[in-house]
């Protein structure tokens, strides 16, 4: 499994050997470019019917915390485009319940609906069913 | 000799604010700002005494919302705190 073997495979999401991404986030949104650059991947990947998913875990899920206004310190609100997630067929949205706990955000107050809270063994188990892993 | 300590990191990233908790003494203000605002809801800042300064801007666009050891300040406040101790350290 190499990444030009992949690169063949995009434009065929019929195909038997298209492969399954999981896009992992690890970094609070506004310090750094990383939560962006995840979510332009995820939307390409969206818009080619490739098979995503996308993981929330250490400091990543600040990005998911509702009320959030990046205006007041002069940013464009990237986490707005979450909610256009469905319209990139981007439905399964996974969560570790542990960095929740350490980051005292048990309320889940999410801007998305759709994200799945997991344990870290059931996030670990998500993770391991899939063929391509990128992590930002 | 009294220091502002500036944390600009979250504690779950990096070990800098754990650093800079075991570094302040009493006359020293602690100011969190940027990731450091995510601070505020981590166990260590239980260790801090005294109160703690927090950017406003910076907790409100991250939906942190402040406790009672805590204090909203603007830029403007933070630059007449730099006046006020001896020297200053950022903790990024």
């Amino acid at each position: 499994m190499n990444d030009i073997e992949h690169t063949a495979n995009l434009g065929s999401s019929e195909n038997d050997s298209s492969k399954s991404v999981a896009i992992i986030n690890s970094k609070a949104p506004y310090s750094s470019s990383m939560g962006k650059d995840a979510l332009d991947v995820a939307l390409i990947f969206g818009s080619y019917e490739q098979d995503v998913s996308l993981f929330f875990h250490g400091d990543g899920v600040y990005q998911l915390i509702g009320k959030q206004n990046s205006m007041l310190i002069q940013l464009k609100d990237y986490l707005k485009t979450f909610s256009a997630f469905e319209f990139y067929d981007l439905e399964t949205i996974y969560v570790c319940q542990k960095s929740l706990e350490d980051r005292c955000l048990t309320d889940r107050n999410f801007h998305i609906d759709n994200a799945v809270v997991l344990n870290t063994k059931a996030f670990s188990e998500k993770l391991h069913q899939h063929n391509i892993i990128f992590r930002f | 000799m009294s220091i502002l300590h500036l944390v600009r990191k979250s504690a779950f990233e990096t070990a800098d604010f754990e650093l800079c908790v075991n570094t302040l003494s009493s006359s020293d203000q602690l100011v969190l700002l940027d990731d450091g605002c995510y601070n505020l809801h981590h166990s260590l800042i239980n260790s801090v005494k005294g109160n703690v300064k927090v950017i406003q801007s910076h907790a409100q666009a991250r939906a942190i919302t402040v406790n009672t050891k805590s204090q909203f300040i603007t830029m403007d406040v933070l630059i007449e705190l730099t006046f006020k101790h001896n020297s200053v350290v950022t903790w990024q």
